[in-house]
């Protein structure tokens, strides 16, 4: 066990000591030529238009969820549609093989009826449509 | 629980119910939510007759109900034993409560007094808690509801809480019973703690574990008998609380402040009893210690005496029934104290009937004379009031001890048992020395009462023209009137002893000769355990005859002197001729005095030196706690700096510090 | 009457389905109407289905689910041993559905003119879901995905009140310092299952007592004594996972900010029911897991004795900091970090003798605690309805004003001091006995000294309430219906533990032996 311990712990030392003493060197080794224009965002003469910290629509994100929420489905309906001729086969009922994924299934459809509802799907901003996910922004 | 016995917590549980009725909707009730109350006692009256009837068929029972908490050395629970003793005990308790309940229609209702539903609950809560007392299995069932009685007596004393004297009279009853509970208290937690268990009966009782421990074991350091007379006088002051023995006798002629029915109720046949029922219940425990008994026993005679003397001089006539029933529980405490189990339940079971009688009696008169207590402002009433004459002469005669009245016979059972023992052990006869001449005092100032309240001319206006009083209150005198006639047959041990009949019942019954019984709780069982030997003057029938004829000998001198000295239209105060005497019987011996001097004079200063000293050196230490506390609370509230990449970086910090104290103590790195 | 072993063996997770089945029916209320919420139904529902998940619990436990064979239905597995069903697990599921329903009540007055209704109840119902998950999962991965389940709602929840920024600063705490320990523990978990090859609960532990653990991927038996720092590293791992999720020191930080920025309900349903989870978990994953001498053997460190330190820690400096808040919500996040110090001596006492006793009286603790610290909490909660100020000053001379919640208010502060005729004496008592049995003396004194001086500030609100005189108003106070209902439930319930205290004694001892022996 010792012996890697010794691997790791010098590992992490080199690991360490690396960037420290690239910086350490270069800065030892480089000229100092102070300018106005090496302090600018880019270098390459364009100009920055605002902070980078400003607020993505929040649809954005739920196009995200929602994505993600039946790419999860799809990825647990694939293995079950896979074996469910051999499952039939090896000899429970159909409602023992189906019903899991109904349930599943009924589960996600009560949460996106939910979700449309509540205007997760209402794409644009609309001034007829109360949306409620961001009036109080 | 078989049979019958299935019902047996319906007893306890109906005036429960009615308790409970009457504090929520009693005000919406009619009579003031009286009649829950008559109802539940009457249930309870009736399955009490059910369960005497089982007992006597030869069933006992002696069963767990709830468990509360369970550990390995004790188990705390709530159990029924119903027994010969405890059967005849609720028959007694629910007959009395349910006469009082019809007597206080005309007592409360009738007077128009307003609160009825807070009376009527509270005389609910207090049978329930009186029979659950009566039933309980073990110790601590007993122990708390003794307390709750306590608590009830305290309520009902403090009925009319505007008066000035009500309340304070309340105030010092629950103190001085107090005083003896915390003792009781002790004794509960030490006979836990010795034995393991509380268990009045069976194997797993504590009284068979004090026994098998005598000779074998110490307690604490102490010997096992020594350890029993430790313990049973501890439990000993909880009884003489309750049962208003010399020296914490001095709450009970003040809460005659309470309502008359109360008084009969609560103050003079049940609760002032659970002090000697208790001493019953566990006689077998108390047989075990000499020592104990021998201090029951003195302690009954000397307030017998004491008690007696200062009813003499009293002139309000629920001060004078006080008295007397400190003196006649002094004759019961006198008789368990000799091994009298017997005679100390019987004398306990008249006094209950004739007791409860007179202050019925009394709350008759009371209304009858618009409230008004004092004898020398009656007279006269013989003529107007019947009933309640007769029936208050029936009980008077019980009381004073006159053949054929049930008091002659408990009485005289009391005093020849005490006279036995006393021929071998002096201390023990000058207990019964001091109870003989009681009873000379006893006759005394029952006649003299008797006389002053309803013979010779009227001496005020009410008392020219008295109040009726209604069938309610009449009917309880008459059923009590003949319960205290003939009550004496119940045990007549003198004939039993002379003529050889086989008369002497409640010997038999508490004895569980052809009745149920429980092993171990026997008058058999106790009289084998109880080390006093037995002496006769002229052989046993001499001594009965001895004993009898002077003890009614002196009941009749101290009647007759009494009848003699109060006759006549307009009798003469006579007590005024013993002067300094007198004076000193009225100021009760200074017992209040001298208790009030030693809660100012003694405890008080005791206080405020206790006081300083937490004041300052407990206090002092937990200021500095304090201090030291909120400098660390402090110290702790800068690490809460409200930043979460403080918090984060504090989290990482302490995972990798226990890390690497673990890694390096478990040698992981190695 | 059905007896449970007729029914389908996922039957057996009722009280969780239940509570998972109402959050779906509470979906479906709010899309039918969701601009214009019915507060009742939703706060009808969820509290119906949190008592009907009870009812199932008491029931099973009636009919003797998890007592073994003979006299009962036995525990009951699923999913090969993923989840089991036994009396703990019955135990904490009631917990969880009382302070479920308990909060539901309070929560109709609380949230009325608030956004979100849907959205609330149905994340409190989703996170009762996975704290009855966590008190059946029996396998590392079971437990971290109900962990999950109960974690992401709450950090929704506290966050709920979106205008307030005190709510929604402490959300975002209580979410970052959550990942953060959420990793850890997950990270602790492969470390585990590195060095033994397996998830289940038992079969670690079988790995441990064994010696041989398996090859994650090859499946090739292997000396686990090889990888003693492995698992050293994840067990020390679980246990700040673990930590954290009780608000034990030194993870406790996010407790009083999260409670105090919350809705007071949700710092109620926090800090009883999601305490309770996190114990329930650390009582599975610790006894069932890591037998105590085997582990110490392995691994060189007991870590009994690393959870008496915590529990010595914990509650010295939870009440430490109570003693000096000014703020009542914020005494009550300490006294609860407090009482977390409390219930951690079960688990110190597993590693002495005597330890079915000190376990069994955590639990009853708990399960008292889940009363006592809902209710004070939902007192916080009746005074923020009411408008009258977070500081102890705040408090003074409610008792006029509003004399039934102020008697209820004493009785949880007396409770959680442990004063004697109340629920809180009796739990506390037997811990204080239990450790002096199993001969931990010095964790017995440190709960004497704790509690004598958390008796300090507790007595120092109820002062507050009935002694000192009002500063503004004297006027009486409105009575809104459900806060007083769930008020009153709670402080009855604080009560009444006293006199059925043998039956609930005696399923806290029997679930504790149970776990211990299994």
């Amino acid at each position: 066990m010792s012996t890697a311990w010794i691997a790791i712990s010098a590992m992490a030392l080199i690991g360490v000591g690396l960037p420290i003493g690239m910086i350490t060197l270069s800065s030892l080794l480089r000229p100092s030529v102070p300018e106005d224009g090496k302090r600018q965002t880019y270098e390459s003469g364009e100009i920055p238009t605002g902070g980078t910290r400003f607020r993505f629509n929040v649809q954005y994100y739920m196009v995200a969820l929602l994505f993600v929420i039946f790419d999860v489905e799809t990825a647990f309906i694939f293995p079950w549609v896979v074996t469910y001729r051999d499952a039939l086969e090896g000899g429970p009922s159909v409602v023992a093989v189906l019903a899991p994924m109904l349930a599943f299934l009924g589960i996600l459809i009560v949460g996106l009826v939910w979700a449309w509802r509540n205007g997760a799907v209402s794409w644009a901003r609309s001034e007829t449509t109360d949306w409620r996910s961001t009036q109080n922004q | 629980m078989e049979g019958l016995f299935t019902f047996a917590p319906a007893i306890v549980l109906f005036p429960l119910v009615a308790f409970a009725i009457t504090l929520l909707v009693g005000r919406y009730l009619p009579l003031g939510g009286a009649i829950p109350g008559i109802v539940a006692t009457g249930g309870s009256l009736a399955l009490s007759l059910v369960m005497a009837a089982a007992v006597a068929g030869g069933e006992t029972t002696n069963e767990l109900v709830y468990t509360w908490f369970e550990t390995p050395e004790i188990t705390f629970h709530f159990g029924l034993l119903i027994d010969p003793l405890s059967a005849a005990m609720l028959v007694v308790v629910s007959l009395i409560a349910f006469l009082v309940h019809v007597f206080s229609l005309s007592y409360m209702n009738a007077e128009g007094e307003t609160g009825l539903p807070r009376y009527y609950a509270g005389l609910g809560l207090f049978t329930f808690s009186m029979l659950a007392f009566v039933v309980a299995d073990n110790l601590l069932m007993s122990f708390v509801f003794f307390e709750l009685v306590g608590l009830c007596s305290f309520l009902l004393i403090g009925f009319w809480y505007r008066t000035k004297s009500a309340p304070s009279a309340a105030k010092k009853a629950f103190l001085v019973t107090r005083f003896g509970d915390f003792f009781f208290l002790i004794g509960v937690v030490a006979i836990a703690a010795s034995y393991g268990t509380l268990s009045f009966a069976g194997d797993a009782s504590f009284v068979t574990a004090a026994e098998s421990a005598i000779d074998s074991e110490t307690f604490f350091g102490f010997d096992a008998d020594t350890w029993v007379t430790i313990t049973g006088l501890l439990v000993l002051g909880g009884v003489i609380g309750k049962s208003a023995q010399f020296p914490l006798h001095t709450w009970l002629p003040d809460a005659m402040e309470g309502p008359t029915p109360v008084s009969a109720l609560i103050h003079a046949a049940t609760m002032v009893a659970a002090g000697v029922y208790l001493v019953a219940r566990m006689f077998g425990y108390y047989a075990l210690s000499p020592t104990a008994l021998a201090v029951i026993a003195f302690v009954g005679g000397f307030t017998a005496l004491f008690a007696a003397t200062m009813g003499c001089v009293k002139d309000d006539v629920k001060q004078v029934l006080a008295y007397s029933t400190i003196s006649q529980y002094g004759y019961m405490m006198l008789a368990m104290g000799v091994g009298g189990y017997v005679a100390g339940v019987f004398h306990l079971l008249n006094h209950a009937v004739f007791k409860a009688l007179l202050f019925l009696g009394a709350g008759a008169v009371i209304i009858a004379m618009h409230h008004e207590q004092d004898m020398w402002k009656m007279g006269g009433l013989k003529e107007q009031m019947p009933v309640t004459y007769y029936s208050f002469l029936a009980g008077s005669l019980a009381l004073a001890g006159i053949i054929p009245f049930s008091g002659f016979w408990s009485k005289d059972e009391v005093l020849y048992d005490a006279l036995i023992v006393g021929l071998s052990e002096p201390l023990i006869l000058a207990a019964y020395a001091m109870a003989l001449l009681a009873v000379f005092f006893t006759g005394f100032y029952t006649i003299r009462m008797v006389r002053l309240t309803f013979h010779g001319e009227p001496r005020s206006e009410a008392a020219e023209s008295p109040h009726a009083i209604g069938l309610p209150a009449k009917i309880p005198l008459a059923v009590l009137g003949v319960l205290a006639l003939v009550g004496g047959a119940m045990n007549l041990k003198p004939l039993e002893e002379l003529a050889g009949l086989e008369v002497a019942f409640l010997e038999r019954w508490l004895d569980g000769q052809g009745v149920g019984s429980v092993d171990g709780l026997t008058y058999h069982a106790y009289s084998e355990t109880v080390h006093y030997g037995h002496e006769y003057i002229g052989g046993p029938e001499g001594t009965v005859i001895l004993s009898a004829a002077l003890s009614l000998g002196l009941a009749l001198a101290g009647a007759g002197l009494a009848w003699t000295l109060y006759s006549g239209p307009e009798p003469t105060r006579h007590t005024e001729r013993l002067g300094s005497l007198r004076d000193l019987a009225v100021a009760n011996y200074y017992q209040d005095e001298y208790q009030v001097w030693l809660a100012r004079g003694l405890t008080l200063p005791l206080a405020r030196a206790s006081d300083r000293f937490d004041q300052t050196a407990i206090d002092g230490v937990v200021d500095g706690v304090g201090s030291v506390s909120r400098f660390g609370g402090e110290r702790l509230r800068r690490l809460q700096t409200g930043q979460v990449t403080d918090y984060a970086a504090l989290v990482i910090l302490g995972v990798l510090a226990l890390l690497v104290v673990l890694g390096i103590n478990g040698g992981w790195f190695l | 009457m059905i007896e449970p072993v007729q029914l389908p063996d996922a039957a057996a997770l009722g009280p969780a389905l239940v509570l998972g089945l109402t959050a779906l029916v509470v979906f479906v209320f709010d899309s039918a109407r969701p601009h214009e919420p019915d507060r009742g139904l939703l706060a009808g529902t969820t509290a119906a289905g949190s008592l009907l998940a009870l009812g199932v619990g008491v029931w099973y436990m009636i009919a003797g689910v998890g007592v073994p064979e003979p006299d009962g239905a036995g525990v009951i597995s699923l999913f090969d041993g993923q989840l089991v069903v036994d009396q703990l697990a019955l135990f904490f599921m009631l917990v969880t559905a009382i302070v479920t329903a308990l909060v539901a009540i309070a929560s109709y007055d609380y949230m009325d003119g608030h956004a979100h209704q849907g959205e609330y109840y149905s994340l409190v119902l989703l996170a009762a879901t996975g704290m009855a998950t966590m008190a059946a999962a029996n396998s590392l991965v079971t437990v971290f995905l109900a962990l999950e389940l109960a974690s992401l709602p709450s950090y929704a929840l506290v966050a709920i009140l979106k205008d307030n920024r005190g709510s929604v600063e402490a959300g975002l705490k209580y979410f970052l310092l959550g990942a953060l320990s959420s990793a850890i523990f997950v990270y602790g978990i492969s470390l585990v299952y590195g060095a033994t090859g397996v998830l289940q609960l038992d079969l670690v532990a079988e790995a441990i007592t064994g010696e041989t653990g398996q090859h994650v991927l090859t499946g090739n038996a292997h000396d686990v004594a090889g990888h003693d720092g492995l698992l050293g590293v994840g067990i020390v791992l679980l246990l700040v996972g673990i930590a954290f999720k009780t608000a034990s020191v030194p993870l406790h930080f996010w407790a009083p900010e999260a409670y105090e920025g919350a809705p007071a309900p949700i710092a109620a349903f926090l800090s009883s029911a999601s305490k309770a989870a996190g114990f329930v978990i650390a009582i599975r994953v610790f006894t069932t897991a890591f037998p105590v001498e085997a582990t110490a053997g392995l691994v060189g460190f007991d870590w009994s004795v690393a959870f008496a330190v915590l529990a010595v820690a914990t509650m010295t400096i939870g009440n430490f900091a109570a003693a000096v808040q000014e703020n009542v919500k914020r005494m009550l996040a300490y006294s609860s970090v407090g009482h977390a110090g409390y219930a951690l001596i079960g688990l110190a006492g597993v590693g002495a003798g005597a330890n079915e006793l000190v376990l069994g009286a955590a639990l009853m603790h708990l399960f008292v605690y889940a009363f006592m610290n809902t209710g004070a909490f939902l007192f916080v909660a009746l005074a923020e309805y009411w408008g009258v100020g977070r500081t102890f000053a705040d408090y003074n001379g409610l008792g006029r004003r509003a004399p039934i919640a102020c008697v209820a208010l004493t009785v949880f502060m007396f409770s959680l001091a442990g004063i004697p005729p109340l629920g809180g004496f009796l739990s506390k008592y037997l811990l204080f006995w239990g450790s002096l049995q199993a001969g931990m003396l010095f964790v017995a004194g440190a709960l004497v000294v704790n509690s004598a001086l958390s008796l300090y500030y507790y007595s120092r609100l109820v002062k507050a309430v009935w002694f000192e005189e009002p500063v503004t108003d004297h006027g009486s106070l409105a009575q809104p219906v459900g806060l007083y209902a769930a008020l009153i439930a709670a402080a009855v319930m604080t009560v009444v533990v006293l006199p059925g205290f043998g039956p609930i004694a005696d399923s806290a001892l029997d679930a504790a032996t149970a776990v211990l022996t299994s």
